[in-house]
């Protein structure tokens, strides 16, 4: 990975938990009913750039690639999806960061413009992986 | 192919919602249960609408005219003639044709204008109103006189919708249309208007914008709100209509003051939709009747099912799919329901079921059984042959099984013939879906289908 791939990341993982939460909100009220089209759509669009930035190996299903608006997905079903990935994308950077002198960095790899390390790397501050407990 | 209650656009093949078009739409068979209203004209916001009732009051004061003229046999003539107009199919009739009022009828009528000063004097304003002092008449003669006085205007209108919307027409001969300018009936009139194929009889289109499934000025109206029951009626007393119609001969005044009190509450008084969509609410409970009936014929649960699946499918699939009827049939003895609806190919999915297994009818059969049989799916399959097209629904209330499925696919696969079954699941996101109007309940039919298409041999 490297720094516009944090970009990337970044932009995607926070649109993936607004989304989420959103559709939760929905979903809560009444999880058996259909998503609208507008709503699919950029839903889709997100759906389509995470998979792309993913590849197939963080991927969360081989079989699974967008909504099909004829299947009229439920709020449930997109809600279900949606956790997935976020846990994917958690996956990502949980494989990508590492500690150092107590704070969380990505490891990322260098260009000639950045103060790179002795292998080439450079470290950008970050939060800790979630699935790490205290 | 034979169409079930066949209206005039889709004999015509031409696919359009009543919903989408100026006139009702109108059926070979029977007619069509509301009725124009000239109240309507009246208030409505059209100087060509208000022309319209002006020209029906002038016609019908022509009467008075008559009388005074002492050519009371012209008038009792006239009276009769334009007391039914067959070609515009609206009422109650299951024949299209009714019959003309009587001789007595027309007598009492135009002693109206003998008996009460202020008409004799000044003539109506709302001629519906004779209806509160003549037994027998009522909404479908109002209705009709109205018609026959603005024949020439409809006829005109008609003709102009059929070359809008290219409904073919024929040259016919009218008996009779009123002449406004002579206010004498002409005779044989030939004119160009579209036909009913089965009797050749000529058609006439009204504006949706007239229709009413009652005059806002009518007699049960009036004797519930406005008619001073005390004064009429001693205590204890039988409430006959009799009654109450030579009160009004005498009290011009109450009349009067009935018509006052419409006329300012006629913000209220609008159009009758042809169809009207049940509330959701109502479509709720009705899911949650049906959710709670036992499969089988116990307690007649198999009637209630088809009862409420009927109104509730009616209401969710409006307007891209208008309701045709219900019917019944027999094969071997059993007894079938199937709902019937006229496929108007607005969405994708219906213009497919049109071209590709040539249906311009959706036939959906009720079954309220815990499992869907060989015979069952025989049974749909036959009648897809008569007359329905190639694609059929089921309305049943659990998946079908595997083995059922397959036999589906087997018939898709040897003679493109589809059949798919909504479940009381489907049913349940159709009227979620209706309620939260996130996506419209004919996509769930739709999804049933492409769901069903996946599962065939490409």
């Amino acid at each position: 990975m490297n720094k516009s791939d944090v970009d990337v990341f970044e932009k995607l993982s926070g649109q993936l938990i607004s989304v989420y939460e959103e559709m939760s909100l929905l979903s809560k009220k009444s999880p058996n009913d259909a998503v609208n089209k507008f709503k699919l759509k950029f839903l889709n669009k997100l759906i389509d750039d995470s998979n792309q930035f993913l590849t197939d190996k963080y991927k969360p299903y081989d079989d699974f690639n967008i909504f099909d608006e004829d299947d009229m997905p439920q709020n449930s079903d997109v809600v279900f999806i949606l956790s997935q990935y976020l846990q994917c994308f958690e996956k990502l950077r949980a494989d990508n960061v590492i500690i150092k002198n107590a704070s969380w960095y990505w490891k990322l790899k260098g260009t000639k413009n950045d103060e790179v390390d002795e292998y080439g790397m450079i470290y950008i501050r970050t939060v800790r992986p979630k699935k790490l407990k205290d | 192919m034979d169409i079930i209650r066949p209206r005039l656009t889709d004999y015509h093949g031409i696919h359009k919602n009543q919903a989408d078009l100026d006139f009702a739409i109108q059926f070979f068979d029977e007619d069509i249960p509301l009725y124009v209203d000239p109240f309507l004209l009246w208030k409505s916001p059209s100087q060509q609408d208000n022309a319209l009732h002006t020209t029906i009051t002038n016609s019908f004061n022509y009467l008075n005219y008559l009388i005074k003229k002492k050519r009371e046999d012209e008038a009792l003539s006239i009276l009769i003639d334009i007391s039914e107009c067959y070609e515009v199919g609206l009422g109650v009739s299951k024949t299209r044709k009714g019959t003309k009022i009587s001789k007595k009828q027309a007598q009492d009528i135009l002693s109206l204008f003998k008996d009460i000063p202020e008409y004799s004097q000044f003539g109506f304003t709302h001629f519906e109103i004779i209806q509160l002092y003549i037994s027998g008449i009522s909404k479908d003669r109002i209705s009709d006189i109205t018609c026959n006085y603005l024949k020439s205007f409809l006829i005109d209108y008609t003709i102009e919708q059929c070359e809008l919307n290219k409904i073919p027409m024929e040259g016919v001969i009218l008996d009779s249309i009123y002449n406004y300018k002579t206010n004498k009936l002409d005779i044989n009139q030939k004119v160009y208007l579209p036909v009913n194929p089965l009797t050749k009889e000529p058609l006439i289109f009204t504006p949706k914008r007239w229709l009413r499934f009652n005059t806002w000025i009518n007699y049960e109206d009036y004797f519930q709100k406005y008619c001073p029951k005390d004064e009429i009626f001693n205590p204890n007393e039988p409430e006959e209509r009799v009654k109450v119609l030579n009160f009004n001969r005498e009290n011009y005044g109450t009349v009067e003051g009935y018509i006052e009190y419409k006329s300012k509450t006629s913000e209220d008084c609008k159009n009758d939709p042809l169809f009207s969509q049940i509330p959701i609410l109502s479509a709720k409970r009705k899911l949650s009747q049906i959710l709670k009936l036992n499969t089988g014929k116990e307690d007649g649960a198999d009637m209630k099912y088809e009862e409420l699946s009927a109104s509730l499918l009616a209401s969710i699939f409006y307007p891209h799919l208008d309701f045709a009827q219900t019917q019944s049939r027999t094969d071997s003895g059993r007894h079938i329901r199937d709902l019937i609806f006229y496929n108007n190919r607005d969405i994708d999915f219906l213009d497919e079921i049109f071209t590709e297994y040539n249906n311009r009818q959706l036939v959906v059969e009720m079954k309220n059984v815990k499992e869907i049989s060989r015979d069952h799916i025989n049974q749909l399959n036959r009648y897809m042959q008569d007359n329905i097209g190639n694609f059929g629904v089921f309305l049943t209330r659990n998946p079908l099984s595997k083995a059922m499925y397959e036999n589906t696919i087997n018939l898709w696969s040897s003679q493109r013939k589809c059949i798919i079954a909504i479940t009381d699941e489907d049913l349940k996101l159709m009227v979620e879906v209706y309620e939260s109007k996130q996506r419209t309940p004919i996509e769930v039919l739709k999804k049933k289908y492409i769901e069903f298409r996946r599962s065939c041999p490409s």
